[in-house]
């Protein structure tokens, strides 16, 4: 996230950020909307808040907080509490407004039937289902007719508890009806792909039921949450969609002492580290590091930036308490380089771009030489006590996920085998040599609906090979892979050191006996395997077989795809316009016969339709 | 109201209302109508409820808010230092 202002978006948010109190941010609004409304190439989303109570304030946070992520939102407010009617009715700013996400800001408040005191477990059981009956209707109706992604709150708690502690078990009591609610809503969400769930239930508990409802602002205003309650709650919706949009940070650079144990490992020797159960410290970084293999394990890739010897370094892991070991971590670079120069080949080794880190260092010092050099790099304030730093790390919501998908818990073993890739080529002088050595296999085929959630996150995060950036919502592109008149490739490649996963993704509008490319994309794990080049052999199969004689390739630049500016002339595409500055058309008619362009990658079998997406 | 152990002053609070307000700094004399001010709404009176409250320990109520028809009504509500009585 970068802008040609003085002074940018992340250092004006860092100027009021920590912490982000709503005076503050109410305060500065106008301020920092301005600034951050500078930034270059913002992507832009539809969101539809609809408000079981006023949501004026929600609205306010949350585009400070999306803008700050990059994002700039237009929004649709529903009227006050006009969440059901707005949706049952068809309300037709709503329906025109087109959506491209729907957050329904609802409370305890707007449950519309609770218990009566010692009800029957049935009768309770009825409204439960009652109440779902009512949600699930709108939900349902946004699905199918708006198509829109669902964040929904799920239910905070009410300050009074009219029967005591006793409300957390009986039945006919609200505080267990509402955790009853929540299950359901949990459920829901599992099975359903394009519904996320809120979790203010979390937030309130976070925040304290006595901050998070404020009798002044409910009575006065009718706001269900205050000012304060406000502010965590637009930070986690903004999270939440930043994840959507494949926003969330990729990398956790790590320094070692002081950050992942106590003491210096070069003075003190492992044994004399303070980590485990027997030291109040100890157990602190102890935990700390559970919660960092925790991340590594739902797939954040982790690396070690420290100002050690190496062999120092990796010996702090050899120490029996350690949670984390060597093995976790992907890049690992411990030396008296400066750390700016370290973490900018930690990002280069990785293939990801410097916004995609984060770095965790006790030393105030080097987080600020970091912030200085790389202002890319996300640089929390960690301060010196490790029993906060993971709980200062996760107050950003840097590696907030959408939906953990399976290609997610391999992402670090990736890494790490890119990294072993890398080491092996370097045996080698002919390049096609080494290509020819690792054994690629490729699966390509047309979307499958099990691919599909790492298709959409693929399609929102990749930037770098990216011929048109464009963005899609999951639901547009289940409604893609429905469609005849799109080609759509997906492709996967694996070679002798690992499997990559889904790597690519291609879509083409079909006009006539013409492929319009919308999109091709490539994730930045598989360049310069000429993985472009299978994809493309499959493309002319599938426009060979569907008496496509043509193809029109669009090149849209941006900031960060320049490296594929030559792709299609590359591929024998001819340039056939310019039109917006940059923007170009390409052609390519379709020989017969027709010669593959794959030279080392052997084809397996996907899915791809023998006639056209029938 | 609860006892203001360390009020602002006039000054920064007039500057804070500014920022409030999106207004230049030093826009504000204290003397303006409020109803003539831009941006003075919903989120603009949530914004100086919680100012006062957060800077001055002045817990001020949305009725008594709304009772004020100038900038200098707030400076007194918010017991701003400097502010007439």
């Amino acid at each position: 996230m970068t802008s040609d202002t003085k002074t940018s978006p992340s250092e004006m948010w860092k100027a009021v950020r920590l912490p982000a109190t709503a005076a503050d941010l109410l305060r500065k609004r106008h301020t920092l909307k301005a600034e951050l409304l500078k930034q270059k190439n913002l992507l832009s989303t539809r969101i539809a808040i609809l408000g079981g109570s006023t949501t004026t304030e929600v609205k306010t946070m949350l585009e400070l907080f999306l803008l700050a992520q990059g994002i700039q939102p237009t929004f649709y407010e529903s009227g006050y509490n006009r969440y059901g009617e707005d949706v049952l009715f068809e309300n037709a700013q709503l329906w025109n407004f087109k959506p491209d996400i729907v957050f329904i800001h609802t409370t305890w408040h707007n449950v519309s039937q609770f218990p009566e005191l010692m009800e029957a477990e049935t009768t309770v059981e009825n409204r439960v289902r009652s109440e779902m009956a009512r949600f699930e209707s709108l939900w349902e109706k946004i699905h199918t007719e708006l198509g829109a992604l669902i964040i929904q709150n799920n239910f905070d708690l009410p300050r009074l508890r009219p029967l005591g502690n006793s409300e957390a078990f009986e039945s006919s009591c609200r505080v267990n009806f509402l955790l009853r609610l929540n299950t359901e809503f949990a459920s829901y969400a599992r099975k359903h792909s394009r519904f996320l769930v809120n979790d203010i239930l979390y937030l309130s508990a976070q925040v304290g039921l006595e901050a998070w409802h404020d009798y002044t602002y409910w009575y006065n205003f009718h706001m269900a949450l205050s000012p304060t309650a406000t502010v965590e709650l637009a930070r986690n919706v903004a999270g939440i969609v930043k994840a959507v949009y494949g926003r969330s940070k990729k990398c956790l650079v790590l320094d070692l002492d002081n950050t992942l144990w106590g003491g210096v490992i070069g003075d003190d020797g492992v044994q004399n580290l303070i980590l485990g159960r027997d030291h109040p410290v100890g157990e602190a970084f102890l935990d700390f590091q559970r919660y960092v293999k925790g991340l590594q394990r739902r797939g954040v890739v982790l690396a070690v930036c420290s100002k050690n010897d190496i062999e120092n370094a990796k010996e702090g892991f050899s120490h029996p308490d350690s949670i984390l070991r060597l093995e976790d971590f992907s890049v690992f670079k411990a030396n008296w380089n400066p750390k700016p120069e370290n973490i900018r080949e930690i990002a280069r080794e990785l293939n990801i771009g410097l916004d995609s880190l984060v770095l965790v260092d006790d030393n105030p010092a080097e987080r600020a030489l970091v912030a200085d050099q790389l202002p890319e790099v996300s640089v929390p304030d960690l301060g010196s006590d490790a029993s906060r730093f993971a709980e200062i790390l996760e107050h950003e919501r840097y590696f907030e996920p959408d939906k953990v998908v399976q290609d997610d818990l391999n992402r670090s073993g990736y890494y790490s085998s890119n990294a072993q890739r890398s080491t092996y080529q370097a045996g080698f002088h002919d390049y096609g040599e080494f290509l020819a050595s690792l054994e690629m296999t490729a699966q390509i085929g047309a979307f499958s609906p099990v691919y599909l959630e790492r298709i959409t996150q693929l399609i929102n995060k990749t930037n770098q090979f990216n011929l048109t950036t464009r963005r899609y919502t999951s639901a547009e592109v289940e409604a893609i892979s429905q469609d005849p008149s799109f080609v759509t490739l997906y492709g996967r490649l694996a070679d002798k050191f690992g499997d990559n996963g889904l790597v690519s993704v291609l879509i083409g509008r079909v006009l006539g006996e013409t492929v319009e490319l919308d999109l091709w994309l490539m994730s930045c794990r598989v360049l310069n395997r000429e993985m472009e080049f299978a994809m493309f052999d499959a493309l002319v199969e599938q426009c060979q077989a569907r008496g496509i004689g043509k193809i029109v390739g669009v090149y849209i630049p941006s900031k960060k795809n320049n490296m594929v500016t030559g792709h299609y002339a590359s591929l024998g595409f001819t340039r056939i316009s310019e039109s917006s500055p940059g923007q170009e058309s390409w052609r390519y008619d379709v020989p017969e016969p027709y010669s593959g362009r794959t030279r080392f990658i052997r084809r397996t079998a996907g899915t791809l339709p023998t006639v056209a997406n029938a | 109201m609860l006892e203001n152990r360390n009020p602002i002053s006039r000054e920064k609070f007039l500057l804070e209302m500014d920022e409030i307000l999106g207004l230049r700094a030093g826009t504000l004399r204290g003397d303006e109508k409020l109803e003539e001010l831009p941006n003075w709404d919903s989120t603009a009176l949530i914004s100086l409820i919680v100012l006062a409250e957060s800077t001055n320990n002045a817990h001020i109520s949305p009725e008594e808010v709304v009772g004020c028809s100038t900038v200098a009504d707030l400076l007194r509500l918010a017991q701003v230092e400097g502010s007439s009585s």
